[in-house]
């Protein structure tokens, strides 16, 4: 995106949320079970839940959008679903899977010098990737550092993977899909000449 | 600069930007996921020996076509939502009920609620603020889940589907025409199958993987 498109597509962004925060009316969240829902949401949704979200989300919708896509051909439509439903299985089950390892390795990399015992080994190894900002006491909770620099890690590392595991997973699982497709449609056919001999005899 | 305080660099932008702001994150993480996304699926048809260079010069922007698609939905809407999202809490017209009870008992209601409000400059006491952030923090964390939600799974698929739809009619146009440039390259034998279906060819090479 070049950066004038960027700068357009905020200032649009900008004036929608002028015109939507001016029509919504004041709103208090009174509930305790809600107010601690929305802070658990902010602690703990990062990156790979995020990601299963849409994952599970992609799956309740796009399917259904493919097969009425009503300009194209039956065939097509019914291909294009199965196509869809193993890239998202593929894709959600290697990005969750990614982004968690990915944040989980940061972790154990990010230790603040408080954290660490006395006589750990590699101390040097253990503090790798906690910013400056936390060694000298700035910076106090790591908590979403360490999901940001995995998430970033893991986009690194979902370069590969999108070649080496979800291009292949994705075409495994479309031509399984695919398969059964005729599989069920050929069950169809035979099963509608069988009831057209019957009704000729 | 040396390696090393490049990578001190880097840790002290992540942790700048991203160290108490998982709404951004998610967005730019989403937008480089997408370019990346996309640029494997460019480097896949790029590398594809199977496919003969003129189609290459039309599915390579075609797939280019669909990546911009896709990014500028998903940042245009999954952005907004979380700016509503955000702007609703600073403008004090979505709050807890505790910040709220805390506002009303000192008399600084009168301070927010309308649009150009900011709810940070009205005198927010420490643990009033921190009470605030962690509201503010999840509020974030929803819409901008709701807005990849939409983008990536409603409105991307419409259009990509419409966009999708429209050229697989005009190649066929193009093709009984018998002036498509990818099917006149495809009257040598050896490329015939990959003409053999080419309403399919052009639907699938539509849609990219998201990571």
């Amino acid at each position: 995106m070049t950066s004038l498109s960027v700068n357009s597509i905020s200032s649009a962004a900008r004036s929608v949320t002028g015109a939507i925060t001016k029509a919504v009316p004041a709103v208090t969240v009174n509930s305790r079970r809600a107010n601690k829902t929305i802070a658990w949401i902010g602690k703990k949704i990062s990156s790979p839940q995020n990601r299963l979200i849409l994952g599970v989300s992609a799956l309740l919708s796009q399917p259904f959008i493919d097969l009425n896509n009503r300009k194209v051909d039956e065939d097509t439509r019914k291909i294009s679903a199965a196509r869809t439903v193993a890239k998202i299985i593929a894709g959600t089950l290697t990005g969750v899977a990614i982004r968690a390892g990915c944040i989980k390795a940061i972790d154990a990399f990010s230790k603040l010098p408080a954290q660490l015992a006395k006589n750990v080994k590699n101390p040097k190894l253990k503090t790798l990737f906690t910013p400056e900002a936390a060694l000298t006491g700035a910076l106090k909770d790591l908590t979403h550092y360490k999901k940001a620099l995995g998430t970033i890690i893991s986009l690194v590392v979902m370069t590969f993977t999108n070649f080496l595991i979800d291009a292949p997973l994705t075409k495994f699982l479309t031509n399984k899909f695919v398969d059964r497709i005729h599989e069920k449609d050929k069950a169809k056919a035979v099963k509608l000449q069988t009831n057209k001999e019957v009704s000729h005899e | 600069m040396s390696k090393s305080s490049l990578f001190n660099g880097f840790k002290t932008l992540v942790a700048k930007h991203y160290g108490s702001n998982t709404g951004k994150m998610l967005i730019h993480t989403g937008v480089i996921g997408w370019i990346l996304s996309s640029a494997a699926q460019v480097a896949a048809i790029v590398i594809n020996d199977k496919i003969p260079k003129e189609q290459k010069m039309y599915l390579i922007p075609q797939e280019i076509a669909d990546a911009a698609v896709n990014i500028v939905s998903f940042y245009a809407i999954t952005q907004t939502f979380s700016s509503v999202a955000k702007r609703l809490v600073t403008s004090g017209k979505l709050l807890p009920k505790s910040v709220k009870d805390w506002m009303s008992v000192k008399g600084l209601l009168g301070k927010i609620g309308k649009s150009t409000s900011d709810i940070y400059k009205a005198g927010l006491s420490a643990s009033a603020k921190k009470r605030l952030d962690v509201f503010k923090e999840g509020i974030d964390v929803i819409g901008t889940t709701a807005g990849s939600i939409l983008s990536c799974n409603i409105v991307t698929p419409i259009v990509r589907n419409e966009i999708a739809a429209n050229r697989q009619k005009t190649s066929i146009a193009k093709m009984n025409s018998g002036t498509n440039v990818v099917s006149n390259v495809n009257n040598v034998k050896p490329k015939r199958e990959f003409i053999a279906r080419p309403t399919l060819q052009t639907f699938t090479n539509s849609s990219s993987l998201k990571i």
